[in-house]
């Protein structure tokens, strides 16, 4: 499964795209099929200080619910409130219309040395398949 | 991932892996929770038709004049007034009222029965029957030889038709027949558990993938899908079904459960008579109820059910149900609270979601969408 270049990923199949100091957060095409159809998503709160890895919200499909981790820490500055209408919207654009919340991230540089890369994130998913 | 080798697998197995199904331990058997959606199978079958492999299920064969006698003792429901032909739920009780495991009777002549029991209660209602036959009965386990090949929604006749000797159609609800399908000898009933039309095929597993494609290929142009256990279980909570182990134990009782209308105290005795008896005359007991909250997160089992600030009870099941546009569940919660239009709350994560209780079910065949 090839993987949007440019993101950073966590091993919770998280993405984070960070641009000028701000990282928008999602979950991955894997985690989406993974979970199924999603049918509530539960954000966290404009203003919030996140650190990294922490659980920041709730992913729920028809059968379960899974934990969301934010895969980047620092303040949390805006939610997707589409997704509250439209949660099956992370099923159908993980990558895009999908996203999750964005956060101002405090130090990006340290943060990166626990995330991936798209290469090897996929590899990643490949050795979880298994 | 999970090793699936310590459940066991339906004749179906390689169908299912073929066509994606996800496959996850339920009742002793490896079984596809779904294949590409659980939203998407649940559509198929209440617009359409969905395919469903129960081979799970076991299916107990009796022969003998003293099977229905037999059975009336160990079950709440009437077995010996069943016309040959037809089907029947019914519950195995214990001691206390409790349910052991619901069923569905098929008489299929003067002495020979089916009895079709949930997978996950197989290895238990096995060693209870077994100890229990009584002379003259004969009692064959198919669970694993026979396989349950399940065509539920609108178009399951017309797409069974061509594959049958007898048409579908002249079945009525609740009733079987012994034909052949796709030339192989079979049980076919029009019994399900999703709350539409639809039919049950009982046969050889020998035969079972040539009958699971027949019926999947000839109906793909009409949109039949491929259904698996997360589809059936939300088509069976929307339609009041109980599923054992979340409405129905061994310590809820038919009667809790609302299912008094399948308890006949008339009949002379039966397992569990007097204390189900005592508590229906009582009327004090905990009772199964459905609950619907619009807005918040899904209803799930164990949520704790609370009314004007005390606890009253806890969800037994939930869903999101796309036919009624809210969340649903059962709950098992104390009288008090009982009544259809109580509100009550439901605490998930430690906040409160308002919610109703309200009548079961939430979804009756031909209830415009």
């Amino acid at each position: 499964m090839a993987q949007p270049q440019g993101l950073l990923y966590s091993k919770e199949h998280e993405w984070a795209n960070v641009d000028g100091g701000v990282a928008t957060v999602g979950i991955t095409e894997y985690a989406q099929n993974s979970l199924g159809d999603i049918v509530f998503v539960e954000l966290p709160k404009v203003g919030a200080k996140v650190e990294q890895g922490a659980n920041v919200g709730v992913v729920e499909s028809v059968k379960a619910v899974s934990d969301l981790f934010t895969p980047i820490g620092g303040e949390v500055v805006e939610v997707n409130g589409t997704l509250e209408d439209d949660p099956g919207l992370v099923n159908r654009e993980p990558f895009a219309g999908g996203w999750m919340f964005k956060v101002k991230v405090a130090d990006l540089e340290p943060q990166r040395a626990n995330l991936l890369n798209a290469a090897a994130y996929e590899q990643f998913v490949a050795e979880s398949e298994h | 991932m999970v090793s699936e080798s310590a459940e066991r697998h339906t004749v179906l197995f390689d169908e299912h892996r073929a066509l994606g199904g996800r496959m996850v331990p339920f009742g002793g058997f490896a079984m596809p929770v779904q294949y590409e959606s659980i939203l998407k199978e649940h559509d198929a079958v209440r617009e359409r038709a969905g395919l469903f492999d129960l081979s799970h299920m076991a299916q107990y064969f009796f022969t003998g004049t003293g099977v229905a006698a037999w059975l009336d003792g160990l079950t709440v429901n009437n077995v010996e007034t069943m016309k040959p032909l037809q089907a029947r739920y019914n519950i195995f009780t214990n001691e206390r009222g409790g349910a052991h495991d619901d069923i569905i009777v098929y008489r299929l002549d003067q002495t020979r029965w089916m009895v079709v029991v949930n997978a996950g209660n197989a290895p238990k209602m096995l060693e209870y029957l077994t100890a229990r036959v009584p002379a003259g009965v004969e009692f064959v386990s198919k669970h694993g030889p026979n396989a349950n090949i399940a065509l539920q929604g609108p178009l399951s006749a017309s797409l069974l038709a061509p594959h049958a000797d007898v048409d579908p159609a002249t079945l009525k609800y609740y009733t079987c027949v012994e034909c052949k399908v796709d030339g192989t000898p079979a049980v076919v009933a029009r019994t399900g558990y999703t709350g539409e039309d639809g039919f049950e095929i009982f046969v050889d597993g020998a035969a079972a993938v040539r009958i699971w494609r027949l019926l999947l290929d000839g109906g793909r142009a009409q949109g039949v899908a491929p259904c698996g256990l997360g589809a059936r279980d939300l088509l069976r909570l929307e339609a009041g079904m109980p599923l054992y182990g979340h409405e129905l134990t061994e310590e809820i009782t038919p009667v809790q459960a609302g299912l008094g209308w399948a308890v006949k105290f008339g009949k002379q005795a039966f397992v569990g008579k007097e204390p189900l008896q005592r508590q229906a005359q009582a009327d004090q007991f905990a009772r199964v109820v459905g609950i619907k909250s619009v807005g918040g997160p899904p209803l799930r089992e164990g949520y704790l059910v609370q009314h004007d600030g005390l606890p009253v009870g806890e969800i037994r099941s939930g869903a999101p149900s796309p036919t009624v546009g809210a969340n649903i569940g059962t709950a098992l919660v104390a009288k008090s609270a009982s009544a259809p239009g109580t509100p009550v709350s439901v605490e998930i994560r430690s906040r409160a979601y308002p919610a109703e209780v309200v009548a079961l079910p939430f979804y009756k065949r031909g209830t415009p969408k």
